[in-house]
C-alpha cells in the first residue's frame, strides 16, 4: 500500500470582512489516505469537511499546511494535481447547455482525451451509469438520482485515481441512496481510491473503511468504524428520556455494570424533559436497576432504548451533541 | 492549450445554438435606431445627411460593447450562480489565468461578430436614402474590430465579477447608457472640440477609443482621433479591465 493523498497540518481561515470576524474553518488536519482505501470525513455541517476537500482539489487555497496527491504538491502543481483526482461536489454543478452525453465527451476534452477515447468512455460510462436512454437529455431534466449519477460519470471520464464525493447523498431518496452506495462500492471494488464526506453515521459506517471523525475544523478520531464503536466505553447504548427533580447521573453512575453516563445536549426538549445515555455492560437486572435508581431520586422515565453502538454514539461521545442535519 | 481550446470550443459550441436569441439580443437596437435616425428622419428632413455616416460606425461599437458585454456577463452569472458550473472549469487541468482568457477571447469572438453582422445590416437599411459616405477598409477594420472585442469582454469580466445579478438592472440604467450617449457614438470626437478642454473628459470612456476606431476604419473621410491615442486608450482600457476582471474573478471563484 502506498500513500496516494497525504494532508498534513492543513489550516484554512477565511479572512473576515468588514462586519465579520475570520473564521478558523480547519485548524491544523493531518491523514494520510492510502491507494485503494474508501476513506470518510464526518462530521456536522461547519466542521471544515468541505474546506478541506476544497483545499485537497485546489477550489479552496490553504491558509497554512501541505497537501499532497500521488506525489504532486496541490499548491505548487495545481494542474498536474487536478489530472489525478476527481471530483463529485455537493452542489450538482452540471453544464446546463450541454446534453447528458456532451456533459461527459467535454469533460474528457477539457482533459485532452482524443475524440474516439472520450465517445467510447462516454457510451461506457453512460451504460454503466444505467444513462444511456436520456444521453440526449439536458442535465437539468433529470431526477437528483440520475444527475448524481452522471456526476459520477463525468467525474471517471478522465480515469483519476482519486475519487473525492462531499455530501453524495444529499437530497437523494432512499431508493437512489441504496443505488448510490452499490455504485461507489463497485468503483471501490475496481481499485479507485474513494474520499467522502458525510454526516450520515450511518452510511460512513457502512461504507468506509476508515473515517475522521471531524468538529471545529479538527480530527477528533481516526480509525475503522468498528475500532471506533470497540473504543466506546461499555458494550450497549442506553439511551434514556426522563424527568427528574435532581440529577440522577450520579445515582446511575454508581450501579454496576454502567460504565459512564453522558448527559445528551438537548435542543428544545420541552417540560424539562432530559436525554442520558449510558454505556453499559448488558447484565441481568441492569434495565430493572437503572429504572429503580431513577423512580429512587423521585424522577420518572418516559421512554428507553438499548442499542448496539453506532458511529453516531462514538461522535455523541466525542463532542456531547447530536448530529443534525 | 488542449484544455484551454476545448473549453472554447464548448463556449462557442452553446453560443452558436443560442444565436438566434444572441442575435436578437444584440442586433434590435441598433437595427432600430438605425431606422429611425438613419432612414425615417432623415426623409423627414429633420436629421442631416451627415449624422447617418456618423452614426453607422458608432453604432458598430455600441453592438460591440453591448455583445461584449452579453456574452462575459451570462456566461458568468450561470458560473458564478449557487451551481458554480464554474468549478468544472477550474477543475480542469488548466490555470485560473487560462480559464480567465478563455471567457475574454469567447466574449471577444461574440463582440467582433456581432460588430461585423451590424455593419452590413445598418448599410442596407440606409441604403434606400442615398448619399451614405460609408467605405469600409476592411485591413483596418479588421484588426480594429478584434481589438474592440477584446476591450468590450475585458469590461464584461470586469462588471461581471463585480456586481451582484441582481443589480443587472443597475448596470444598464447606470453604466452602459451613460456609456453610449458619451461614447462618441453619435458624434465624432475631433468635433467636441467647441467644447475646448472639456473633451478631455470623454477619455476616461473606453467606448469613445471603439467608436473612433470604428470610424477610422469605416468612415475615413471623417475626422478621427490620432491613431497614436486611440491604439493607446484600446490598450490602456483592455489591459486595466482585464487585470481587474481577472483578479476579480480569482477572488470569487478560489476562496
Amino acid at each position: 500500500m502506498s500513500a496516494v493523498l497525504t494532508v498534513e497540518d492543513l489550516v484554512k481561515v477565511y479572512p473576515g470582512r468588514r462586519k465579520t470576524p475570520p473564521v478558523e474553518a480547519v485548524r491544523g488536519i493531518s491523514f494520510v489516505v492510502e491507494s485503494g482505501e474508501f476513506f470518510g470525513l464526518l462530521g456536522p455541517n461547519g466542521a471544515g469537511k468541505s474546506t478541506t476537500l476544497g483545499c485537497i482539489t485546489t477550489l479552496v487555497r490553504p491558509t497554512g499546511g501541505r497537501i499532497v496527491v500521488d506525489g504532486l504538491d496541490v499548491v505548487r502543481h495545481p494542474a498536474e494535481a487536478k489530472r489525478r483526482i476527481a471530483v463529485v461536489p455537493q452542489t450538482r454543478n452540471l453544464d446546463r447547455d450541454l446534453t447528458v452525453r456532451e456533459v461527459l465527451t467535454f469533460h474528457g476534452a477539457y482533459f485532452g482525451l482524443p475524440r474516439a477515447e472520450r465517445e467510447a468512455r462516454a457510451d461506457r460510462l453512460l451504460a454503466q451509469m444505467q444513462l444511456t436512454d436520456r444521453a440526449a437529455a439536458k442535465p437539468l431534466t433529470l431526477s437528483g438520482g440520475l444527475q448524481q449519477r452522471l456526476l459520477i460519470a463525468r467525474a471517471l471520464m478522465h480515469d483519476p485515481k482519486v475519487l473525492l464525493l462531499d455530501e453524495p447523498t444529499i437530497g437523494l431518496d432512499p431508493q437512489a441512496r441504496r443505488l448510490l452506495w452499490d455504485t461507489l462500492q463497485g468503483l471501490h471494488r475496481q481499485g479507485l481510491t474513494v474520499i467522502m464526506t458525510t454526516h450520515y453515521m450511518e452510511e460512513a459506517d457502512r461504507l468506509c473503511q476508515r473515517v475522521a471523525i471531524i468538529d471545529h475544523g479538527k480530527i477528533l478520531t481516526l480509525d475503522t468504524p468498528a475500532a471506533l464503536k470497540d473504543g466506546l466505553p461499555g458494550g450497549q447504548i442506553l439511551d434514556l428520556l426522563l424527568r427528574a427533580p435532581e440529577p440522577v447521573e450520579p445515582r446511575l453512575t454508581a450501579l454496576p455494570g454502567v460504565s459512564r453516563v453522558e448527559r445528551v445536549a438537548d435542543n428544545g426538549d420541552a417540560d424539562g424533559e432530559e436525554r442520558l445515555r449510558l454505556f453499559v455492560d448488558p447484565a441481568d437486572g441492569l434495565l430493572d436497576r437503572v429504572l429503580h435508581a431513577v423512580r429512587d431520586a423521585g424522577g420518572d422515565v418516559r421512554h428507553v432504548s438499548l442499542n448496539a453502538p453506532s458511529l453516531e454514539d462514538v461522535y455523541i461521545h466525542l463532542t456531547g451533541k447530536e448530529l443534525r442535519d | 492549450m488542449t484544455t484551454f481550446l476545448a473549453i472554447l470550443r464548448r463556449d462557442l459550441l452553446v453560443s452558436f445554438r443560442n444565436s438566434p436569441l444572441l442575435l436578437m439580443a444584440t442586433l434590435t437596437q441598433p437595427v432600430l435606431v438605425v431606422l429611425v435616425f438613419g432612414n425615417i428622419l432623415p426623409r423627414l428632413n429633420l436629421v442631416a445627411d451627415e449624422f447617418r455616416a456618423v452614426m453607422v460606425p458608432g453604432l458598430m461599437s455600441i453592438t460591440m460593447l453591448m455583445a461584449g458585454v452579453q456574452g462575459v456577463l451570462m456566461p458568468l452569472a450561470a458560473d458564478l450562480s449557487g451551481s458554480r458550473e464554474v468549478d468544472e472549469r477550474l477543475l480542469a487541468p488548466i490555470s485560473l489565468p487560462g480559464v480567465v482568457a478563455e471567457k475574454v477571447v469567447a466574449g471577444a469572438i461574440h463582440a467582433s461578430l456581432a460588430g461585423l453582422l451590424a455593419l452590413p445590416a445598418m448599410i442596407a437599411l440606409m441604403h434606400r436614402v442615398g448619399g451614405l459616405e460609408v467605405s469600409p477598409r476592411w485591413s483596418v477594420l479588421l484588426p480594429m474590430v478584434v481589438l474592440s472585442g477584446l476591450l468590450s469582454a475585458a469590461f464584461g469580466l470586469t462588471i461581471g465579477s463585480n456586481i451582484q445579478p441582481r443589480f443587472s438592472g443597475l448596470l444598464f440604467a447606470v453604466i452602459l447608457g451613460p456609456m453610449m450617449l458619451f461614447g462618441c457614438a453619435y458624434y465624432p470626437w475631433a468635433s467636441l472640440e467647441v467644447l475646448g478642454p472639456v473633451r478631455y473628459v470623454f477619455l476616461v470612456n473606453p467606448l469613445v477609443f471603439m467608436s473612433e476606431a470604428m470610424r477610422m476604419a469605416v468612415t475615413p473621410d471623417i475626422p478621427h482621433m490620432p491613431l497614436g491615442l486611440l491604439l493607446g486608450g484600446l490598450a490602456f482600457f483592455g489591459a486595466v479591465f482585464g487585470t481587474l476582471g481577472a483578479r476579480s474573478f480569482a477572488r470569487r471563484t478560489i476562496l
